[in-house]
C-alpha cells in the first residue's frame, strides 16, 4: 500500500467571480517524486499555493499526512512542508549560508543554533554547493540560485518538499543536475512535488505525473489514452507524435 | 587588518570618542591642564572646593555638553538602527526612517506647536509623527494586505499632505515663529538638555534593544514575504513589530532634534560596505557606529565656526560626500 503525502478533496478557489479551482481530487503519493503539468493558467500554482498554505481555501480539504492544512500552525505546517516559491530575488548580497540558514527560521526564533548551522552545512553538502557557501547570493548565476533556494528548504527537514517550476530558467545541465538531486531526496522518505512545463523532462524522472486542465486535475481515461498521446494532447492543446526512449515515452510537437 | 580595523571603528571608537567630545566646544581659553584639573577634581569629588575655574568647567561638561553628546549618540544611533531595519523590511536600499512619513509628520505637528502654543512641541512632533505611520499604513492597506510598493507610495502621499501643510501653517506665522519652525526642522541638537535625554532615552533604548533582538529575523523579511512563508513563517507579526519599533525610535529623535535627513539612509549603507549584509552584524554596527557618526558630525558642527552649522545640514554636509566616496571605492553593484 502506497501511504499519501498530500490528499486534496473537492477542493474549490476563485478570486471573485473567476473560478481558478473548481472540484479538485487528487492524492500526492509519499516517498516518491510527483510531477504536476499543465498549461499556463490551468490552476497549478494556485493548487500549490493553497497546498504550502500560502493561500486560504474555504471549500474542500487538504490534509497533509493526514491532518486538515487550514488546522495546522505555520511552525507544524514548517515541520511537515517546505515550498519553494517560484521568483526569488534578493536585494541585498547575503552570502549563500546566510540565505540557506534563514530556512531555520521557523524553528529558531532570535539567534539561530549550532545546530541550525550544521544544517546549513548538511544540506548545501548534499546538494554539492559547498563551495559557494561565502559567496554573495546575488553574484550566482540562475542554476546555482536555485539549488541554494532548494538548500534553504532542506533544512528545515521536512517530509514534504513543494517545489515551483524547479528547472524554469536553467540550461539543460542544470535541468538534469536539479532533477537529479530531487529524485535523490525521495530516497530518505522525503515526498517531492514539482510543477514543470516540460513533459519529457518530467516522464524521465517523475515517479507520478498528474495533470491539470481547465482549473481541475485530469486523469488519463480509456477514452484518452496516455500512451496514445491523445491524452496530452487534450491537455496541452497541442498535437504530438510520440517517441520511446528506454522504454520511456517522450513526446514531440506535430510542425 | 580590515576586520581589526572595522571592529575597533564599531566597538572601540564610543568610549573615547564620547569622553573627547566632552573637550569639544566654543569655550575659548580653555586648555588641556584645564581638563586634567577638573578630571581629578571630578574623580576626587571634591569640585565644591576647586578654583572658580574648574568649577564653571564643571558646570559646561554637566549641564551642557554631557546631556549633549548623550542625546547625540542616542539619537544617531537610533536613526541608523531604524534605517538599517526598514530597509530590510522594505527590501529596498532606497528607504531610510522618514520614509513612511514620520518627518513631515512630526515637523508639522512642531510647526504646529510653534505657530499656535497649545501644546509642547516634542509631544506634538511625536504625536504626529506616529499618527503619519498609521496613516501611511491605513492607506496602503486594501483586503488586509498591503504590497511594499503600496507602503512607499502611501508614506510619500501621506509626506506631500504633511509638507503642504506645514508650508500653510509657516506661511501664516510671523516671521519670528517662521524662524523657529525653519530652525526646527533642520534638527537642532543645540537644544540638548538632561531633560531631552531623560525622555529620549527609554523608547529610543526600547527600539534598539527590540530591532537588536530581532536582527537575525531581519534576515529573512530581507529575502521577501513569499520566501518567509515558505519555510514556515508569517512576516506580518515580525514586520508589524520592528515597523512599530522604528516608528518609535524615529518620532522620538524627530522630537528630540528636528529633522535630521538622509542619516539613516547612509549610515546602513556604511555599515553593509563594513561588516557585510547580514543584519546580525550590522544591526549592532548601526547602533554603535551610528552613534558615533552623529557625534563626530555634531563636533564639527559646533567647533568649525564661529556659529554653529544646524546638525540637519552639516549631515548632508559631511556625510554626502563622505558616503559617495565610499560607493565608489567600494564599486557597489545595486541591480
Amino acid at each position: 500500500m502506497t501511504e499519501t503525502a498530500i490528499e486534496v478533496n473537492n477542493l474549490s478557489f476563485r478570486y471573485g467571480q473567476t473560478p481558478i479551482l473548481e472540484q479538485v481530487n487528487v492524492a500526492f503519493p509519499a516517498n516518491s517524486f510527483s510531477v504536476l503539468l499543465g498549461r499556463n493558467g490551468s490552476g497549478k500554482s494556485t493548487l500549490f499555493n493553497i497546498m504550502a498554505g500560502l493561500q486560504k481555501y474555504q471549500q474542500g480539504s487538504v490534509k497533509l499526512l493526514g491532518k486538515e492544512r487550514s488546522k495546522m500552525s505555520f511552525p507544524d505546517c514548517a515541520r511537515v512542508l517546505g515550498f519553494l516559491p517560484q521568483f526569488h530575488k534578493s536585494v541585498f548580497p547575503f552570502q549563500v549560508k546566510d540565505v540557506v540558514l534563514t530556512g531555520r527560521a521557523a524553528f529558531s526564533a532570535f539567534n539561530p543554533s549550532k545546530s541550525d548551522r550544521e544544517k546549513v552545512g548538511q544540506a548545501i553538502e548534499e546538494l554539492g554547493i559547498s563551495h559557494l557557501a561565502d559567496r554573495p547570493y546575488t553574484e550566482l548565476s540562475g542554476g546555482e540560485q536555485q539549488l541554494v533556494m532548494i538548500a534553504r528548504v532542506l533544512v528545515q527537514n521536512p517530509r514534504i518538499i513543494l517545489l515551483d517550476e524547479p528547472t524554469n530558467h536553467l540550461d539543460i545541465y542544470y535541468q538534469t543536475y536539479v532533477l537529479e538531486k530531487l529524485k535523490k531526496l525521495t530516497e530518505n522518505s522525503l515526498t517531492v512535488i514539482a510543477i514543470m512545463h516540460d513533459p519529457n523532462m518530467a516522464f524521465l524522472y517523475a515517479d507520478h505525473c498528474f495533470f491539470m486542465k481547465n482549473q481541475t486535475v485530469v486523469t488519463p481515461t480509456a477514452e484518452f489514452d496516455y500512451h496514445a498521446s491523445t491524452f496530452l494532447e487534450y491537455v496541452y492543446d497541442v498535437r504530438f507524435t510520440t517517441v520511446m526512449v528506454n522504454d520511456k515515452l517522450l513526446v514531440v510537437p506535430v510542425r | 587588518m580590515r576586520k581589526v580595523l572595522t571592529g575597533f571603528l564599531i566597538y572601540g571608537l564610543p568610549i573615547p570618542l564620547l569622553l573627547y567630545s566632552l573637550t569639544v566646544g566654543p569655550s575659548q581659553g580653555l586648555v588641556f591642564a584645564d581638563y586634567w584639573d577638573w578630571g581629578r577634581a571630578a574623580l576626587n569629588g571634591n569640585i565644591q572646593e576647586s578654583s572658580t575655574k574648574v568649577y564653571v568647567l564643571n558646570n559646561i561638561i554637566e549641564n551642557v555638553r554631557l546631556p549633549r553628546v548623550l542625546l547625540t549618540f542616542i539619537i544617531g544611533a537610533g536613526l541608523a538602527s531604524s534605517g538599517g531595519a526598514l530597509q530590510g523590511i522594505f527590501r529596498n536600499p532606497l528607504v531610510d526612517p522618514y520614509v513612511l512619513g514620520i518627518s513631515s509628520g512630526s515637523a508639522f505637528g512642531a510647526a504646529l506647536a510653534i505657530a499656535f502654543p497649545f501644546f509642547h512641541i516634542n509631544v506634538m512632533a511625536f504625536v504626529l509623527g506616529v499618527a503619519s505611520v498609521v496613516m501611511t499604513y491605513s492607506f496602503a492597506f486594501s483586503n488586509n494586505k498591503s504590497s511594499i510598493v503600496a507602503v512607499i507610495l502611501s508614506g510619500m502621499i501621506v509626506s506631500g499632505i504633511f509638507t503642504a501643510s506645514l508650508t500653510v501653517v509657516q506661511y501664516m506665522s510671523d516671521p519670528y515663529k517662521l524662524q523657529a519652525i525653519v530652525q526646527w526642522t533642520m534638527g537642532n541638537l543645540h537644544h540638548a538638555s538632561w531633560d531631552k535625554v531623560n525622555t529620549a532615552a527609554l523608547p529610543v533604548g526600547l527600539g534598539i534593544v527590540g530591532m537588536y533582538l530581532m536582527r537575525w529575523r531581519l534576515n529573512l523579511l530581507a529575502l521577501g514575504e513569499q520566501e518567509a512563508k515558505a519555510v514556515g513563517v508569517n512576516p506580518t507579526a515580525d514586520k508589524t513589530i520592528l515597523v512599530g519599533l522604528a516608528t518609535l525610535t524615529t518620532s522620538t529623535s524627530v522630537a528630540a532634534a528636528g529633522v535630521i535627513s538622509m542619516y539613516g539612509l547612509f549610515i546602513p549603507h556604511l555599515t553593509r560596505m563594513m561588516v557585510g549584509p547580514d543584519n546580525r552584524k550590522a544591526m549592532p554596527a548601526n547602533i554603535f557606529f551610528g552613534g558615533s557618526f552623529l557625534v563626530i558630525i555634531d563636533n564639527f558642527s559646533r567647533s568649525l565656526m564661529d556659529f554653529e552649522i544646524p546638525i540637519g545640514i552639516f549631515t548632508m554636509l559631511l556625510g554626502a560626500p563622505f558616503f559617495l566616496f565610499l560607493m565608489k571605492k567600494n564599486k557597489i553593484n545595486w541591480v
